[in-house]
């Protein structure tokens, strides 16, 4: 079971989010709709990957990257930052703060489903098996 | 698998709702902006929360492809992010051309809604282009930026989400909401504590003599309080964006659902009421052949049934309330900006935001009374010189207000101007080639007139808008949705349109008349008044009927002949439901009532059944459908027949009997 954490201050966008990655094979979706929001569910739940707005009240993308790369438990955690497009000095600010992939609004389905299943796939490499 | 191009089509409904959210707040904020003048601090949040409005609706706009709204919203987005990084002021035109822009977006989204063409955006984007890199005449206080909450108490605390909490709803968002309620939170900030559980930590700054453990009433928060001398410089916020407080968080603890669905609840609600009268029905026949002692048995649970069953039929509907204060919320912008445009000044009062009312209905009144409220202002408010003249404050007043009174609710737009001129509107109703009674007219002859289609067409392509609506139209949609309007002026002083609506459609109280052998159900929120009168008391006058009525005469309507109905009544007297208000009311008669029930409004779509008068059907449980009388129709049926000259008491007795 994957879990994804998604993040965005955008009901509809969650929901957009969301039904892209309906094609993942067992996986199981988590929302937060501000940046603490999303590292109380850090905190709660064993997340694997985070879809993750920038733009956000409370606490702002970039400082929860920040926040989760400093923390020595999730510093592998695939983070896909998913922001509006058209800000290129921010994919710069964001891959710095630690983003595993860059994407923008808007976005297609099939492109965002795929950099999400590449994620995990490799996160599954990754993990030495027991 | 669906493609990239109509794979988010499936969420248009979501975001015209989101849309809708982010437009209202944003015209909020604008009223805040324009009332922050010289206040940076204010100006700052104000100016925050629009770009970030904008930014997300950039983001959904762009995301259901329109690109109109995309290219809009990013312009304005573009605007406030100089303004906020200090390249440009905010300057008068640049908050005209935000409000410019803001109205544009949702003309633009509504058009999409409508399938219309959308309106062009090239003017105001040029006037958004131009405004970047201006500096201008906006009067901003430059001064150190004065904090007033920084002199309170400051408080740190800390909270440390787990799983069970979060479970019981106890997050950091509540957490961070109540304290927002408590104070002012200057900074909100995750940490690491070293055993690696998280917690968030908040400095909070109150007023002198709040006890912020007492106020968080048992939400695991740990305060500390720090002394005043504790008061250190803090370590530079973060960053701007990470500091909390914003107001938009609130929409997250709100579930939305789907209209729809809860409309299917109803509906299972309004069978399930249905089924229940039938169930009385078939219980009142077995009656005899069940055994005293087990019938009381019997009917104490068809009793408890009944309760639960109206329980549950209210919890649905007080799921579809809204706060009528949804539709105010952007009156205020469009007060003023037709106010500057007309050269007059105006205040807008505002009262019973928190009254409830149906989410459709809310939807549907949003126009009439936007229609209203313009009207008030272009034609009813005096520019300030006329004013001045007659004695008046040179700034007007426009009262919009709501208040529920049982099973209705009242919506009123008032205003101090002129007044409606009887003898302008007969004018200009002949002028029309419109039918205008003789002699003086009363306010409902008048409105009557204000609302004739065709009394008015310069209104309908009033001002760039596009959405204006006629009286016509507005009378129309308030009596669509089983409400009536009503108009009170008085030359010099102002005018009040008065407009009561049902609070919700569907399932209502009604009282039960019959006549002959039909059944005819009536709203009760309409009935004023049941009375009986004798048959001797009612006098003819030309074509019409009327029976006396307190101090003056009631135009009567018998159903009987109405529809043409063999009536049955012997007695000799007249039951007589009183509708209406003033010189509205009428009387409608019946040969004997029935009683109350709850009934389940089924609209008559066929336009093959459809009868003025009758507004729909419902099932008493009998098996029977009984009519449901359409008060508003049957007022406008029996004006335009009875309305000639309706005696005033001391002419009653020369009437001939």
């Amino acid at each position: 079971m994957h879990k994804i954490l998604i993040v965005d201050d955008s009901p509809t966008i969650r929901k957009m989010v969301r039904a892209s990655l309906q094609t993942i094979e067992s996986a199981e979706f988590i929302e937060a709709s501000t940046g603490l929001e999303a590292i109380e569910q850090l905190a709660v739940a064993r997340v694997q990957l985070i879809v993750l707005d920038l733009n956000m009240p409370d606490m702002h993308g970039i400082d929860v990257l920040r926040f989760v790369r400093r923390n020595a438990h999730y510093r592998s955690l695939p983070i896909i930052v998913l922001t509006t497009r058209g800000d290129e000095t921010s994919r710069q600010t964001a891959k710095n703060a630690g983003a595993t992939t860059y994407l923008t609004k808007p976005f297609a389905p099939q492109t965002l489903a795929q950099a999400v299943r590449d994620l995990l796939d490799s996160a599954v490499e990754a993990t030495p098996r027991a | 698998m669906p493609t990239g191009d109509t794979f988010f089509d499936g969420f248009l409904d979501d975001y015209f709702a989101e849309s809708e959210e982010h437009l209202t707040a944003a015209a909020d904020a604008l009223m805040r902006l324009d009332k922050s003048i010289g206040n940076a601090s204010a100006e700052r949040a104000a100016v925050d929360d629009l770009f970030r409005y904008f930014h997300t609706l950039k983001a959904i706009s762009a995301m259901v492809e329109l690109r109109p709204a995309e290219q809009l919203a990013h312009h304005l987005e573009h605007y406030l992010r100089a303004v906020r990084e200090g390249e440009c002021t905010l300057t008068t035109a640049g908050s005209d051309a935000l409000i410019e822009g803001t109205r544009r977006l949702e003309h633009i989204i509504n058009a999409h809604r409508a399938g219309s063409p959308l309106p062009s955006i090239e003017d105001v984007l040029a006037r958004v282009e131009n405004l970047v890199g201006t500096r201008g005449e906006r009067p901003t206080k430059t001064s150190a930026p004065e904090d007033a909450t920084e002199t309170g108490r400051r408080w740190t605390c800390r909270f440390v989400p787990t799983r069970e909490l979060l479970a019981g709803g106890i997050g950091v968002d509540l957490v961070r909401k109540r304290l927002g309620e408590i104070g002012t939170i200057v900074e909100a900030a995750p940490h690491v504590l070293p055993d690696a559980t998280i917690s968030f930590q908040f400095t909070l700054i109150t007023a002198d003599g709040v006890d912020v453990v007492e106020r968080l009433s048992g939400i695991p928060v740990a305060v500390e309080a720090e002394t005043p001398s504790g008061v250190e410089p803090e370590a530079a916020a973060v960053e701007p964006a990470a500091t909390a407080g914003a107001p938009n968080a609130a929409i997250s603890h709100v579930v939305r659902v789907d209209l729809a669905r809860l409309d299917h609840l109803m509906q299972i609600v309004g069978d399930m009421v249905i089924s229940r009268a039938r169930l009385a029905d078939s219980l009142s026949r077995v009656e005899r052949h069940v055994p005293a002692s087990e019938w009381r048995a019997v009917q104490e649970n068809a009793l408890a049934s009944d309760r639960q069953l109206r329980m549950l039929r209210e919890g649905i509907m007080r799921v579809r309330m809204v706060p009528v204060g949804e539709i105010f919320r952007r009156m205020p912008l469009v007060v003023r900006d037709l106010a500057r445009e007309n050269g007059k000044r105006v205040k807008l009062e505002l009262r019973g935001q928190a009254t409830e009312i149906d989410k459709y209905l809310i939807e549907r009144m949003m126009d009439p009374v936007l229609h209203l409220v313009r009207n008030a202002v272009s034609h009813g408010i005096e520019p300030p010189d006329v004013r001045i003249a007659h004695g008046k404050t040179p700034e007007g007043t426009i009262t919009l207000s709501a208040a529920a009174v049982g099973d209705m609710v009242t919506l009123e737009v008032a205003d101090d101007g002129y007044g409606v001129n009887e003898e302008a509107v007969v004018n200009k109703a002949r002028q029309a080639g419109l039918i205008v009674p003789p002699g003086p007219l009363d306010a409902a002859a008048v409105l009557g007139l204000l609302c004739s289609p065709g009394f008015s067409t310069k209104e309908e392509t009033d001002r760039a808008s596009g959405r204006g609506v006629g009286m016509a139209v507005v009378k129309a949609m308030v009596e669509g949705l089983s409400g009536t309007m009503a108009l009170d002026t008085e030359p010099g002083h102002g005018t009040r349109f008065i407009i009561r609506l049902p609070v919700t459609l569907a399932i209502t109280d009604a009282l039960i008349g019959r006549v002959g052998e039909e059944a005819f159900a009536i709203p009760q929120g309409s009935v004023r008044e049941v009375i009986e009168i004798a048959e001797a008391d009612v006098r003819q006058l030309e074509e019409n009927e009327i029976v006396p009525y307190r101090d003056g005469a009631l135009p009567l309507v018998r159903l009987s002949r109405l529809f043409g109905i063999a009536s049955t009544a012997r007695t000799g007297r007249l039951h007589v439901f009183v509708l209406g208000h003033g010189s509205a009311s009428m009387g409608i008669a019946v040969d004997r009532i029935v009683g109350q029930r709850e009934i389940v409004v089924r609209t008559l779509a066929d336009a093959l059944v459809r009868v003025d008068g009758v507004s729909g059907a419902t099932d008493l449980g009998d098996g029977r459908v009984v009519l449901i009388l359409d008060p508003a129709v049957l007022a406008r049926l029996t004006n335009q027949r009875a309305r000639r000259v309706i005696p005033d008491a001391a002419a009653w007795g020369r009437l001939p009997a």
